[in-house]
């Protein structure tokens, strides 16, 4: 029951992300709580869905460009963890996050090769349009468009649970396995999350960004241990 | 005058409108004005402007199924609106936002048009002028600044407030970008050719160049509360790993690393340095 109404979350995520209203609502902050809700564990898709964010802040359709697909990503690896994590019976934790992020990220590549493919598809009803025109059906001419929501649908409905079963499968026997890997993969979640940080300043490519993350991050990391050292917990 | 949405099948190619068909403003000699009802339809279906995006004609598809309910009311003849919809199934390519005000100025057109006011390519021709800057102003707005800018607002509220601060920033973007749609969508059909001043006016570029330098610092902020959640369970290799990894990897990325290896080499180096410090604390 969890990879359907994954599947059916991804889908209607890749919907939103191009093809109809753009609303932010397939974006990793707010698409990875809203898949953790959906799966039961809404602050486990919150512990992903912030680094996911500011990983992908520069994955946009520029024109003609396709970015990595971040709706696909996202569903895939927050499906994973969440769904992993009730097969083991707690709380998503930053090792478990981690290892399904490793497993599961190659899902937002398959995306964007996924999403030429629309395009392609898109050609052909495009043409279907041109000839229901000719044949002076006009109404039908103009409903070729929304056919094209079908594709991109169908294939992240598909893909997310794929990916996300995989990642469920290997990252909790990898946890079973060697116990003394959760406290350093601990730490690689938030490496992780830092580069992604990093990566957001640079997507953003304004020409004060290197003086604004750097001073933006020494501030908040100097508040945080202060707080932290002097038993303030922020 | 005020039109009203005409029926699925027109009379056949080539015969004169019915008698039910909207009268001809031509006639009247002064353009006729959509219905609210005709505009709501045409803005909602404005929403789906990318939903068969194709190399071949961008957002065509998409702008003829927004135009379309417009063009039922306007050309009572079916040879015209055939015509009409003909041509809007032409290229067109925008940023879909600002596609809202190229969208409401061809029906100011289109108006015009049914009118006998203007020649039937002049909405093509506002089209083909407009959305070239429409869509170079709204990518480096919305795309690489407002966008950007409440995402990165919504990650550091998220490791601060929690989920509530998402459903606030997912809020307000959301009134902003509604907003500017729905503005941009009327002041285009009010004012077809009158629309670039006023869009001129917003100084749109001079704010995303400031939203882009805050969301610089909101994603640096989360880079220091990582460091800090980091500290908070593992202090010492913890925070120095992390803050490391956040210094290195901006400085890869910005000598051209690519994001999918940087971001694995950072997780995995980051696990295997903790592994080498944690096992050197308990040795010693």
């Amino acid at each position: 029951m969890g990879y359907l109404v994954l599947g059916l979350v991804a889908g209607l995520a890749a919907i939103e992300r191009k093809g109809f209203l753009q609303a932010m609502l397939s974006r990793p902050i707010v698409l990875g709580p809203a898949i953790g809700w959906a799966l039961g564990d809404a602050a486990g898709g919150l512990l992903l869905g912030t680094p996911l964010e500011l990983l992908w802040l520069g994955a946009v359709n520029l024109g003609a460009a396709v970015p990595v697909h971040e709706a696909l990503g996202t569903s895939a690896v927050v499906g994973g963890a969440v769904l992993a994590a009730r097969a083991m019976g707690g709380p998503v934790t930053p090792e478990l996050a981690l290892l399904v992020a490793l497993v599961a990220l190659p899902a937002a590549l398959v995306g964007r090769w996924a999403e030429r493919s629309c395009e392609s598809w898109n050609e052909r009803l495009a043409l279907r349009a041109e000839s229901a025109l000719a044949e002076h059906r006009l109404r039908a001419a103009a409903r070729c468009n929304l056919y094209g929501l079908a594709l991109p649908f169908f294939i992240s409905a598909t893909v997310a649970p794929l990916a996300a079963a995989v990642a469920a499968f290997l990252a909790p026997r990898v946890l079973a396995a060697a116990p003394s890997l959760a406290a350093p993969l601990r730490v690689g979640f938030y490496t992780l999350a830092a580069v992604a940080c990093a990566a957001a300043a640079k997507a953003l490519r304004a020409r004060a960004a290197p003086r604004a993350f750097f001073g933006a991050a020494a501030g908040a990391a100097a508040l945080g241990l202060f707080a932290l050292y002097t038993g303030r917990a922020l | 005058m005020t039109l009203r949405g005409g029926g699925e099948h027109g009379p056949p190619t080539g015969q004169a409108p019915s008698p039910s068909a909207p009268a001809g403003p031509a006639e009247l000699g002064a353009p006729a004005r959509l219905s609210r009802a005709t505009l709501a339809r045409v803005f909602w279906r404005s929403l789906f402007l990318q939903a068969a995006w194709n190399r071949r004609g961008m957002q065509n598809l998409g702008f003829a199924y927004a135009i379309d309910p417009a063009l039922r009311a306007l050309y009572g003849d079916p040879v015209l609106r055939e015509e009409a919809l003909r041509r809007h199934l032409g290229f067109f390519n925008c940023h879909p936002y600002m596609a809202a005000a190229i969208l409401g100025g061809a029906i100011h057109h289109e108006e015009r048009v049914a009118a006998g006011l203007e020649p039937s390519q002049a909405s093509l021709r506002y089209k083909q002028t407009l959305q070239g800057p429409l869509a170079a102003i709204g990518d480096g707005f919305f795309w690489t600044a407002l966008r950007p800018f409440f995402g990165a607002l919504g990650a550091l509220g998220a490791l601060i407030f929690g989920l509530p601060a998402v459903w606030v920033v997912l809020v307000v973007y959301n009134v902003i970008h509604f907003a500017l749609r729905i503005g941009l969508f009327r002041v285009g059909y009010e004012r077809g050719d009158a629309l670039v001043p006023l869009i001129a006016r917003l100084s749109l570029p001079v704010v995303a160049d400031r939203l882009r330098t805050g969301g610089a610092a909101l994603a640096g902020g989360a880079a220091g509360l990582w460091v800090y959640h980091a500290a908070a369970r593992w202090p010492e290799p913890g925070a120095p790993i992390t803050a490391l990894a956040a210094v290195a990897g901006y400085l890869a990325l910005a000598r051209g690393a690519r994001l999918f290896p940087t971001a694995y080499v950072a997780a995995l180096a980051g696990a295997a340095a903790a592994l080498v410090l944690g096992h050197f604390q308990g040795s010693s």
